[in-house]
């Protein structure tokens, strides 16, 4: 599972690990089923709290992408809608287009351009 | 189709193989012992005999089920996918056909023409030049059947990704043998189910005890090779065996020089858990067919190990390794 974590992210933590994992579901690499690495494992990787990653998880679950079982761990219930993946890369947009100095008015303007 | 030429060349040498095994003995049979002498001690005295038809039965046998697995591999297709595969395979089917052969003649040969087994004498120069030839045939086959060399990797082709300036990419992923999983809980069960059989005196002798202890080497055992954890992260690839991610193996992105996913399957790779030749530069640790994460290091060894999601793995990989190359 490819994690990415954004140190300039104003976003809480666990927000930002919400949203990496969604992403991971949503392109494929994790299919509805696949089990997920352990939340220790991920926490250790990403340099984090184990509960941060945790609660990123839950809030996955209660959004219905994944599905916990005693003694089988974490696994993926269904992908994520396709609203809820483009609001991630909408916000990975802005903020880039932050980094370059753009704001979100900017960014509209060229998305409409392009459109 | 070279795979093809393969398993035609592997029929045809073989049929050849057997028919001069099968026909020459015949032929000189009426010169020969019956039983003959077919086992010598280091004198060259014999010591052991066979009648003429399971003397020619056994050697058969051994030189057919040598053939048999060549021919298989040759059709099976992946064991020939690799230069060392193509040059183990051609030296097998030479050098074992030159010993099978050899071993008969030099029998035929003690044998000609004596009255009793027990006169046939075999001098050791014969046996050194058996195996001396054998083992020459199998090289130089071996060295003229292994074809081109293995297809590089086109660094234009390898999966990459972006990494932006402060952002802090990781990937972590694992691949679980549940078959191995299972045998050895099943043995963790069957060692504390025998361990209190016999500490509450149901059961006694030392048998027990020896019986728990294999029990509990075998879980232990399976329980660290059955399953690998793999992370991706800028300090490089780590892969940790077994359920407790220990022991680890620790390769640094400076020792990496490129990454990809390829598909491997246990048959390819000779069978599970750690595979590969000392010195051939290629290692697998194989837990499942399938997708594998492949490493090559700086010092051209290949490192791979099968992993899901391997192609992320990968991807952030390489985009380390550039980075890093970038600096």
């Amino acid at each position: 599972m490819l994690l990415t974590l954004d140190l300039n992210d104003p976003r809480p933590l666990h927000e930002q690990v919400a949203g990496t994992i969604r992403r991971a579901i949503a392109d494929g690499s994790y299919a509805p089923g696949d089990r997920l690495p352990p939340a220790r494992d991920l926490a250790d990787a990403l340099g984090i709290n184990a509960n941060t990653v945790l609660r990123a998880l839950r809030e996955l679950r209660d959004e219905g992408l994944l599905e916990f079982r005693r003694g089988r761990g974490v696994s993926v219930l269904s992908r994520p809608d396709a609203r809820a993946v483009l609001a991630e890369a909408a916000r990975e947009l802005l903020a880039e287009a932050d980094r370059y100095g753009y704001g979100p008015e900017e960014v509209i303007h060229i998305i409409r351009e392009l459109s | 189709m070279i795979l093809r030429g393969r398993a035609a060349l592997a029929l045809a040498w073989g049929a050849f193989v057997t028919v001069v095994m099968v026909g020459v003995p015949l032929v000189l049979r009426d010169r020969l012992p019956d039983p003959l002498a077919t086992h010598w001690n280091g004198a060259g005295v014999p010591n052991g005999h066979m009648t003429f038809t399971v003397n020619l039965v056994s050697a058969l046998l051994l030189w057919g089920v040598g053939w048999g697995v060549l021919l298989v591999l040759a059709l099976r297709g992946p064991a020939l996918s690799t230069r060392l595969g193509r040059a183990g395979w051609c030296g097998f089917l030479f050098g074992w056909s030159v010993l099978a052969v050899g071993v008969q003649a030099s029998t035929l040969h003690a044998n000609l023409d004596v009255a009793d087994w027990r006169q046939a004498a075999l001098p050791a120069w014969q046996v050194v030049t058996v195996v001396v030839a054998a083992v020459a045939a199998g090289v130089l086959a071996g060295v003229l059947g292994r074809g081109g060399p293995d297809p590089r990797h086109d660094p234009a082709a390898l999966p990459t990704m972006r990494l932006r300036p402060g952002q802090r990419a990781v990937w972590v992923s694992r691949a679980t043998n549940h078959w191995l999983a299972g045998l050895s809980l099943a043995a963790l069960a069957g060692a504390l189910a025998t361990g209190v059989l016999a500490a509450t005196g149901v059961m006694s002798g030392e048998v027990v005890w020896i019986n728990v202890a294999v029990l509990a080497t075998v879980a232990l055992v399976g329980a660290g090779t059955c399953s690998v954890r793999v992370r991706v992260d800028a300090e490089g690839l780590r892969v940790g065996f077994g359920a407790l991610g220990r022991p680890a193996r620790h390769t640094p992105v400076a020792g990496i020089e490129s990454a990809w996913v390829e598909t491997r399957s246990p048959a390819e790779v000779g069978g599970w858990g750690v595979r590969g030749l000392p010195g051939a530069g290629r290692v697998t640790f194989m837990l499942r067919g399938g997708e594998c994460l492949v490493v090559r290091r700086v010092t051209g060894g290949e490192f791979a190990v099968s992993v899901d999601d391997a192609r992320n793995g990968a991807a952030l990989l390489n985009a380390y390794v550039a980075e890093t190359v970038g600096s």
